[in-house]
């Protein structure tokens, strides 16, 4: 029985052994995250994403142009499906956010039949011009936000949300 | 919005704004037989519910989901919740759910009652056209409970 029991320099010697081994990881730990770091930086936000319209088949009637990104809140990854009214101002692609600048609800392009070439907010009436300018008097207090945008082989790619520039 | 405190803190101050609660009633089912099926419905409806938050996210605001099982089943739950949604200023309380059992008896609840679609077997694509015609199907239930 007596041959069981820890003698004190076995004590002692797993005590030192436990505690080096956490001293060398807590040393060890954030020189590893500093080398690993930067490479899942690369795959931070405001990178282009590549959607599936087709740039000449945009004309000066907006459409809307949904993407999906992964976006990573803490642990939690996800697939986040956004939308853009994208259309033809001269040469130049316009590509308006569609959240509402009131409380952030979906705008649609001609959604009341009341006002034609306007956007229009559901939510609470909300209505914008067609470059995003809130129309005063509605609930909105600034104009829509714009994305940046870019081709690639043909197809139209957005990048980070700007402000609107028409305003 | 969604019940999180930054989305929270909104809505104290724009009460007069949202002023529509939406109550996912979500069954689960934990035989062998039903996991399966409940967790597609699940799936289902919280994509759909999420989808709604993010389209009327001024005016609507998602609860976490009511979950129950066969036992514990209460109708008279949901009429509670909804009442205790009112006195906090919500005008109206929208329910949401793939459970049949709730179709029936909607005389004091509004409750919107949609078929479980199986997305988990679609891509991303398909998917986005499902949910866009499903919230095609709520866009009346909303306007009516708006007017
Ligand atoms: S959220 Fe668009 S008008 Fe209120």
């Amino acid at each position: 029985m007596s041959n069981n029991r820890v003698t004190r320099r076995q004590f002692l010697t797993y005590t030192i052994t436990g505690v080096g081994g956490f001293m060398a990881a807590g040393m060890l730990m954030p020189m590893v995250r500093f080398a690993i770091d930067p490479v899942l930086q690369t795959k931070a936000e405001g990178n282009l994403v590549l959607t599936s319209q087709k740039i000449a088949d945009i004309t000066d009637v907006p459409v809307k142009v949904d993407f999906t990104f992964e976006q990573t809140d803490g642990w939690y990854k996800s697939d986040v499906t956004e939308a853009a009214w994208v259309y033809h101002d001269g040469n130049e692609i316009v590509a308006l956010s569609p959240v509402c600048k009131h409380l952030g609800c979906t705008v649609n392009w001609e959604g009341d039949p009341a006002h034609a070439n306007q956007f229009f907010c559901a939510c609470h009436a909300g209505r914008y011009e067609k470059n995003g300018k809130n129309v005063k008097g509605t609930p909105p207090l600034g104009p829509l936000d714009q994305y940046e945008v870019a081709e690639k082989d043909g197809y139209l790619m957005l990048g980070k949300k700007i402000a609107n520039t028409f305003s | 919005m969604n019940f999180n405190v930054k989305d929270i803190e909104q809505f104290q101050t724009q009460k007069q704004f949202i002023d529509t609660a939406i109550v996912p009633l979500m069954q689960l089912n934990l035989s062998d037989e039903g996991m399966k099926q409940s967790s597609s419905a699940v799936e289902y409806l919280m994509t759909l519910t999420m989808f709604i938050e993010q389209q009327f996210r001024g005016r609507v605001m998602l609860m976490p989901p009511f979950s129950y099982t066969d036992r514990t089943k209460n109708e008279l739950l949901p009429m509670q919740l909804q009442e205790e949604l009112h006195s906090t200023g919500f005008k109206s309380v929208i329910f949401i759910t793939c459970d049949h059992f709730w179709s029936k008896k909607n005389e004091n609840l509004n409750v919107l009652w949609l078929p479980a679609i199986p997305l988990e077997s679609m891509d991303k694509t398909v998917k986005q056209r499902i949910l866009e015609d499903q919230l095609k199907q709520i866009i009346p239930v909303l306007t009516e409970a708006w007017v």
